[in-house]
Order: C-alpha cells, then sequence, then structure tokens
C-alpha cells in the first residue's frame, strides 16, 4: 500500500475499557465532621481537603474580602507554630499546606506521601483551629490587597471581570463584588473581624475531610479522629450557610460599558448575565449546549471569531455555577479594529442558539467529549478529591458523580435548545469592554447594541475609586 | 542516611526505538487509568529562526492545525474531541511539540492524525488558512505580551541574556513585521526541512498494549521519508558570563514598579543547572523561603518575589527572579535587598534544614507531575530531544536529591555575580525619571 492509501483510511475506535468514577466512603466523627474517603490504588501522593460550608458569600458586604483574608491570614502562625514555622515542618514532609475561600466554601488542605498523612493531618488541625492573627501581618495582608485592587486596575483582563460582576449584579448581592474584597472594605478587617470569621467557620456539622490516594493500611478515620477530633469543640455553633445568596440582576436592557484604556491594542469583552446556580434541575443540557455555544475548542463561537474571521486568539462562553447563580459570560480579548463587528457576531451566535436547533452532529460532537474526557479529568487523587469536595459542599447526591456520563448520554437537541432559550437573555445582556475608547467609540455608539457609557482611564488619571465612580455617574446622566 | 519514611522514587519504564525513517518511538506502558498521551516533539523551536522570519516556527505550529492531506481545517481538534480528548502545541526556543490525551482505545485515531499531518501538510495548505492564523497568532501577540502589565519582560530578557547573534535574542512569537511577511512559500519550506520523522520524538505513555501501538506506529509513519539535508544550527556556544550588568528602565502602564532580574546559567544537563533550581527553591519557594521572608514580611518593602530557572541547550540557560515594589517604598531599596540574598546564598552554604525543606519539596512537586501520563510523555519526549537521554526522566529526581549546600553555594558563585546580571524594572509612566536616580551609579 502506498502512504496515501494507508492514510485514506480512518482508523475507528477500539473497546472502550469500562469506567467508573471511584467508590468513597464515608464516615461520621462523634463531632459531626464528615470523613469521605477514596482509595485509589498505586497513587502514593495522597490529597486531603478540609472544605466548610461557609464562604465568601457568607460575609456580610461592608467586611468584604473578611473570608478571603481570614484564610490567607491563618497561615501567618499558629499558638504552637509562630510565624512560618508550621509551613516550614510541612515542608520538612514535602507538603505544601493551603487555605483559600471560595463562594461557598472554606477550605484547608494539604498533598503528601501516604506514608505522611497522619503527620500532615496534625499541621492541617493546628493551622485551622489554632491561628494567632498576629496584628502586623494582618495589616500587611491588607496592604497586600490594596496594592493587588491597583494592580487589578491596571490589567485589562483582571479589570474588565471585576467591572462585568458589579455590572450584572445588583448591590446588594455578593457575585457582584471583589471576592478579596475592595478600597473601601478592606481597611475594615482588623483582626477581630478576622478572628470572628475564624470562629463561624470552626464548625463539625458542616464540615468534612476529603481524602484520597493510596489508603492501603491507613485507618484514615482513627487518623482524622486524632488530628481533628475537637475540631470547633468550644464554639458557638452557626446556622448552617446553605441558603443562597442575593442573585438579582441589575440590568434590564441591554447596556454597554465601555472602560478608555488610551492605546490598548485589544479590547476585552465580556458579553452576559445572571446565569444560573449549580443546583439547576437542567444541569446537564445546559452544559451541553454551553460547550456547543463556546465550551469546546471548535465551539461555534472560535469556529466563527477566531478560525473564520481571525478577530482573536480564543473566545469562550460558559456559566459560572456556584450555590446561588452565577455569571453566564461571553469571554474573549478582539483587536480594537475588530471591537464592533466581534460584538455583533458574539450576539449573532447568542441569538442563533435559541433560535435554531443545533444540528445532531454538534450534538454528538459535545456530548461525545464531556461523556469520553470524563475519566481523563480524573486522573490523579487530586481531581477525585476536588470533585467529592464539590458534591458536599453544594449537598449535592452521592451518585451524581457516577450518573454524570449518563445523564450527558441523555441530552437531546430540544432539550439543549430550551436550555438556551430558558438561560440566555438577549433583552438584559451588558457588554463589557477594557479598550481604547477613542479608537472605537463613534463605531460603538453607531452600532446601538445598548445604552452606551464610556468611562475615563482610571490608570493614567491617578485617581482612586471615589473618583473613577463620580466619573461613571456623569457619563450616566 | 536515607529517611525510611522517603516515598519510592517512582520508576518509568520505557522501550527507546528508532523506525527505518529515523522516527525515535518512546512507549510506557501504565494501565493505572484508560487514558493514554501521545505527545510529538520535533526538533525545531524559534532558535531554528533567521533575520526577518521571526515567530515563524510559532506561526506554523498553528498552521500544524489547519488540515493535512486527509483532514480538513479545523477537523483535528474535532476528532480529538469527539473521541473523549485533549490536544494543543505549543512552541518554544528549542523545539515544538504537539500532544493528544485520549481514551486509550482512542490511540490509533491520535497516531493517524499525527501521521497524517507529518505525511501529507502541505495537500491542504492555503493562502487562506495561512492569512486566518497569521490574524490569530497576532492576536496572541497582542492578548499575551502587547496589552499585557509587565508583559514584554522575557523579550527584554532574552534581548540582554544573549548576544544580537545569538538564536536566543529574539522571542518566540515573533515581531508583527515579520508575521506580515511569512509566505505560503516559506510555510512549505520549513515543513520540508523540518517536519520529517528523522527530526521528531514521538511518545507513549499509558494504557496501552506496546505490541499493538508499534505496530500503528510502524504502519502510520513508517513510510513518511526521512529528510536526510537537515541543515546543522550554527554554533550556539557562550562565553558562561554575559560580561557587564545590563540595566533598563521600561515605562508602562502599570501602577507599581517591578524589577525582573536575569542571568545567564548554565545549560540543561549540567548539574550546575539542578543546584541552581534548588537553590530557586530556597530563595523564592514559598512562604519561608528567603526573599519572600525579608522583603515581603520581615521588611515589607516587595509586594511579591519570585526565583526560577528555565533550561535551555543552545549555549546558556536563563535563571530569573522578580519582585513588585510596595507603594511609597523606592525602588533602589528593593533592588539591593533582592541583591543582597542573591550576594548571601553565593557567600555561605544554605543550612541543613533549608536544603532538607527543599529536597522533600521537590520530591512532591516531581511525584505530582509525574503522577499523569500527559506529563510523562512530555519529559520523555523532552528529554530525548534535548538531551538524546530519555532515561533521564528516572534520574532527575536523584539528581535534586544529591545537591548539597555545597553544589548550591558554588552554582550561586558562578552564575549569580553583578557582570552576570540583566535589571530590568517596569515604572509607573511618567515616574520613572525620579525612580531611577541611581541607574548611572549601579556597579
Amino acid at each position: 500500500m502506498t502512504l496515501d492509501q494507508i492514510l485514506s483510511a480512518r482508523p475507528s475506535p477500539g473497546q472502550p475499557r469500562t469506567y467508573a468514577f471511584p467508590n468513597f466512603e464515608r464516615t461520621v466523627l462523634t463531632s459531626g465532621l464528615q470523613v469521605i474517603t477514596v482509595d485509589l490504588p498505586n497513587r502514593p501522593l495522597v490529597s486531603a481537603n478540609l472544605l466548610i460550608r461557609r464562604g465568601v458569600s457568607d460575609e456580610p458586604a461592608d467586611l468584604a474580602g473578611a473570608t478571603i483574608l481570614t484564610a490567607r491570614a491563618m497561615t501567618e502562625g499558629t499558638r504552637r507554630y509562630p510565624g512560618v514555622e508550621l509551613l516550614e515542618a510541612g515542608e520538612r514532609l514535602g507538603a505544601t499546606l493551603h487555605v483559600d475561600a471560595s463562594w461557598d466554601a472554606f477550605t484547608a488542605s494539604v498533598e503528601v506521601a501516604a506514608t505522611r498523612l497522619g503527620a500532615a493531618l496534625e499541621l492541617l488541625a493546628e493551622l485551622v483551629e489554632q491561628p494567632t492573627f498576629p496584628e502586623s501581618d494582618v495589616a500587611r495582608l491588607r496592604d497586600e490587597r490594596l496594592n493587588d485592587l491597583l494592580q487589578v486596575k491596571a490589567d485589562p483582563r483582571r479589570r474588565v471581570d471585576q467591572a462585568f460582576n458589579a455590572t450584572i449584579y445588583t448591590t446588594d448581592s455578593p457575585y457582584g463584588r471583589s471576592a478579596g474584597g475592595d478600597e473601601d472594605s478592606v481597611p475594615r478587617l482588623t483582626t477581630d473581624v478576622l478572628r470572628g470569621i475564624h470562629r463561624s467557620v470552626l464548625d463539625p456539622r458542616h464540615a468534612a475531610i476529603v481524602i484520597g490516594g493510596d489508603l492501603t493500611g491507613l485507618n484514615v478515620p482513627r487518623l482524622v479522629e486524632a488530628a481533628l477530633g475537637s475540631f470547633g469543640g468550644e464554639n458557638p455553633k452557626h446556622e448552617p450557610a446553605t441558603v443562597a445568596p442575593r442573585a438579582e440582576s441589575a440590568v434590564d436592557h441591554p447596556i454597554v460599558r465601555f472602560y478608555h484604556r488610551p492605546g490598548s491594542v485589544q479590547t476585552e469583552l465580556r458579553i452576559g448575565h445572571v446565569g444560573l446556580s449549580r443546583l439547576t434541575p437542567d444541569f446537564h443540557p445546559v452544559q451541553v449546549m454551553a460547550a456547543i455555544l463556546g465550551g469546546l475548542f471548535n465551539s461555534r463561537l472560535q469556529m466563527n471569531l477566531r478560525e473564520e474571521k481571525g478577530y482573536t486568539y480564543g473566545i469562550g462562553a460558559g456559566f459560572d455555577m456556584r450555590r446561588g447563580a452565577g455569571p453566564f459570560s461571553v469571554r474573549t480579548a478582539v483587536q480594537t479594529a475588530a471591537t464592533v463587528p466581534s460584538i455583533s457576531e458574539s450576539l449573532l451566535e447568542l441569538r442563533r442558539i435559541r433560535e435554531t436547533p443545533v444540528t445532531a452532529v454538534e450534538l454528538a460532537a459535545a456530548r461525545d467529549y464531556l461523556v469520553g474526557v470524563f475519566p481523563l479529568r480524573f486522573e490523579t487523587p487530586g481531581a477525585v478529591v476536588g470533585a467529592l469536595g464539590g458534591i458536599f459542599v453544594l449537598d449535592l447526591p452521592d451518585d451524581e458523580l457516577a450518573r454524570y456520563r449518563d445523564e450527558v448520554e441523555a441530552v437531546t437537541v430540544e432539550a439543549i435548545q430550551k436550555a438556551a432559550q430558558d438561560h440566555i437573555h438577549l433583552d438584559r445582556l451588558a457588554i463589557v469592554a477594557v479598550g481604547d475608547a477613542d479608537a472605537v467609540g463613534a463605531e460603538l455608539a453607531a452600532a446601538g447594541f445598548g445604552d452606551l457609557e464610556i468611562i475615563a482611564d482610571e490608570v493614567l488619571a491617578g485617581g482612586g475609586a471615589a473618583e473613577v465612580a463620580e466619573a461613571a455617574d456623569e457619563v450616566t446622566e | 542516611m536515607e529517611d525510611p519514611d522517603r516515598m519510592t522514587a517512582l520508576s518509568v519504564r520505557f522501550t527507546d526505538e528508532r523506525l527505518a525513517n529515523g522516527l525515535r518511538l518512546i512507549v510506557s506502558e501504565d494501565h493505572l487509568a484508560p487514558v493514554v498521551a501521545v505527545c510529538i516533539w520535533y526538533n525545531v523551536g524559534s532558535k531554528h529562526e533567521v533575520e526577518g522570519k521571526t515567530g515563524f516556527a510559532h506561526l506554523f505550529e498553528h498552521v500544524m492545525f489547519q488540515g493535512s492531506g486527509h483532514v480538513a481545517k479545523a477537523e483535528h481538534m474535532a476528532l480529538v474531541q469527539a473521541a473523549g480528548g485533549t490536544m494543543n502545541g505549543t512552541t518554544w526556543l528549542d523545539r515544538t511539540n504537539y500532544f493528544e490525551t485520549v481514551p486509550s482505545h482512542q490511540l490509533e485515531l491520535a497516531l493517524w492524525l499525527e501521521a497524517d499531518r507529518m505525511a501529507t501538510l502541505l495537500d491542504a495548505l492555503n493562502q487562506e488558512n495561512l492569512d486566518n492564523q497569521r490574524a490569530v497568532v497576532k492576536n496572541e501577540k497582542r492578548s499575551s505580551y502587547d496589552n499585557r502589565p509587565y508583559g514584554d519582560w522575557f523579550h527584554k530578557l532574552q534581548e540582554h541574556v544573549f548576544p544580537p547573534d545569538h538564536p536566543y535574542h529574539h522571542p518566540t512569537i515573533g515581531s508583527m513585521e515579520d508575521l506580515d511577511a511569512a509566505s505560503l512559500e516559506d510555510v512549505a519550506e520549513f515543513f520540508r526541512t523540518y517536519y520529517a520523522p528523522n527530526n521528531a520524538v514521538l511518545a507513549i505513555v499509558g494504557d496501552v498494549d506496546p505490541a499493538q501501538a508499534r505496530a500503528w506506529v510502524e504502519r502510520y509513519f513508517g513510510e513518511i521519508p526521512a529528510n536526510r539535508t537537515i541543515p546543522a544550527l550554527g554554533d550556539m556556544t557562550l562565553p558562561p558570563l554575559i560580561g557587564t550588568e545590563a540595566r533598563e528602565i521600561v515605562e508602562d502602564r502599570v501602577p507599581l514598579p517591578r524589577h525582573f532580574f536575569g542571568f545567564r546559567a548554565p545549560m540543561m544537563g549540567d548539574p550546575r543547572l539542578d543546584a541552581l533550581d534548588v537553590a530557586a527553591q530556597i530563595l523564592a519557594g514559598g512562604k519561608g523561603s528567603r526573599l519572600y521572608r525579608r522583603l515581603v514580611r520581615d521588611e515589607k518593602i516587595a509586594q511579591d518575589v519570585s526565583f526560577f530557572v528555565l533550561g535551555l541547550i543552545g549555549g546558556a540557560s536563563i535563571a530569573a527572579g522578580q519582585a513588585t515594589v510596595r507603594p511609597g517604598v523606592d525602588p533602589a531599596v528593593v533592588e539591593r535587598a533582592f541583591e543582597e540574598e542573591l550576594e548571601l546564598i553565593c557567600r555561605e552554604p544554605v543550612t541543613a534544614d533549608e536544603l532538607a525543606r527543599a529536597r522533600a519539596l521537590i520530591e512532591t512537586f516531581e511525584l505530582e507531575a509525574l503522577q499523569r501520563v500527559d506529563e510523562r510523555a512530555d519529559r520523555l519526549a523532552m528529554y530525548a530531544t534535548l538531551l538524546d537521554d530519555p532515561d533521564m526522566i528516572n534520574r532527575q529526581m536523584g539528581r535534586y536529591l544529591g545537591v548539597t549546600a555545597a553544589d548550591i553555594q558554588a552554582a550561586a558563585a558562578e552564575v549569580l555575580r553583578p557582570e552576570n546580571r540583566v535589571v530590568l524594572t517596569y515604572m509607573p509612566a511618567g515616574e520613572a525619571a525620579t525612580g531611577t536616580t541611581d541607574e548611572e551609579t549601579a556597579a
């Protein structure tokens, strides 16, 4: 056979190996702390994540940033280990200890050799239960956050995300705020505030530790009991933070907010609105729909704006899901001259996925990708533990991951169109951009995408947040 | 002496052979997960570009996804994703790589796709696709470098660490002018020259039957002709030191000044580079590290710090670091503190505890990375392509763990010297004149 004949015949797939999401076990300690273990033979590095259902969205508006600052400050010293001594003790085990907070949960995690799991859990417990919140270190972390906010203004990518969220949510929703806090709230985050947040986190009734890896010969619940048996013991219990935060739309008709950044060679664009909770009953059709629209490498948006028009290096769209309704957005950066056509084409794709059914070929491509890539996603203990943590935090059913592939297989063309019509709202889109308004302002005004506001440059203006807000108001009126 | 608790070093067993046409094939079996990684490294990178054609290796990498003799434009991605796989390609100074990770029953598809573009790329090449990807790459340059604060720091380090006639002097992304000038004939010539089986390493790692994999590779790649006249690169040898300190002030739309430091360092595979890797961990790896502790925690003069090594094989590597200056702090103070910490690691051995912590962390990082089949495939192909030594995947950990305090001190003293140093200082636009009065006086 010639090379051409050989290559002309496309190979067909072999027999797939059976795959099931790993089984996990759950034990509840007397304190109420759940221990979720997943044995993954021949995976010598073990991942352990302690999760508490108390996240950024539970903090009061005037203390925005308190939860993340608390998490960061916890590695600044504990009763037995002042300063960074605890982190150093972890390093001697080859372990890096992390504390972090998301919208829905507070997490402390470590990855360590199975043989050193017990010692690592002791350190994790000390870190979570005994932080001292030294005044000077907390002050430094506050300053670091304020400095980081300066950097956000200068970085068009971070700036547009912040502006988009602030645009689409009403001010009483935590999702419109920056998770790390802003110029107004951060100075209020005293050590007392952090201690208050910390106390509310120490609640075993709303906590679980997920541990995965090769657990051969380890009695994990006993190791956890030894390290974390008294977790939260002396603290007043708070009510579970399992109520979704407010997530109302501040936008009721199409609007355009353009942040002027002179000389920008690209426009950073976000187009969207308040989206969906992870608990939406049509989660799987929504996932397939979003993959076709803007998730796959060959999504409609990518094929149109990148592979046909060359306006961008990449464009995506999707729903950022949490306990409450996170944002839906189209996200891209386009060359300045292509700003208006890029918005037009994006709107066209949003309209098209609502109005016309996807083809059977598109459905198959997205479905087969999501089903087929599932085992690849869970190759390592860290990934399995992370997914199980998500199940705990949002109270999803235990078989959520085991069912995933069957649910995706069952998605139909009709279900996709219904998901698009139910959850993509052209009548309240916010188009938020950071770019050179001098170059595109007139064309943008003429395009009539919605009420247009152009907001003055913040970095070169040298002003603080207050001046910027005033500038924004002026344009509005 | 050995810690009884020490994890058994992960051993990657593999076979290493060459087809008659010169394609180097490395296969490593691991049935833990039902996935397999395919990774192909071509021994061509931006160092092969000549003046007036910068950015070409990377633009070409994009063209490799635009279809081939039996695959339509963008179909490569469509087929891999519909198979439940992931894929991409990357270009760097020394090489270009392409990779797919797929469910193991889809291995043949990935091999066929790679073979089809190695054999028949030019059958699908046309002006429209080239122009489209040229526009995409120019947007990649805008988005990754030009429109990003501090975005061109690495390009500026390259300019100073490597002399103008050296192939590492110019950035992999290239210049807008050169990208505009790239023609169809340039693409065809580049393909014919470098995209030959004898200029490639193919690594297959994961849930694979080696005999079956070998048969498929033989079938799809075996008939692709070699190019026996691949031009040799010129001599890239460099003196070990830059010679004089290079300094540059860059005005940018940034709120905080930031220093970037660069040094010419020994090549990848040199034990001194391993020692510098361990030094980097001690200097800036985590909150207990020297630079973080002093500049960020104790003196509160920097917002963040980093230090790292980028291994290269063409004459020298780069060791680099950075520190972002806190508002109200004189950038010169931050620079001085950073340099004092580098001087200290040259002057005195690191402590036994620092070394023990660095080793333990590096061991975990290495094990964590090698858990994944795609990372193993990438490293096997990398070590085969760049060092002609795929077994380095099994020896690299031992090399790190064998680094002593004396090794670190010696390597640091050779490399982290003022006359081998580049200091770039990014200043908020309009403030450069006041913030950098020490420029002329610095040694």
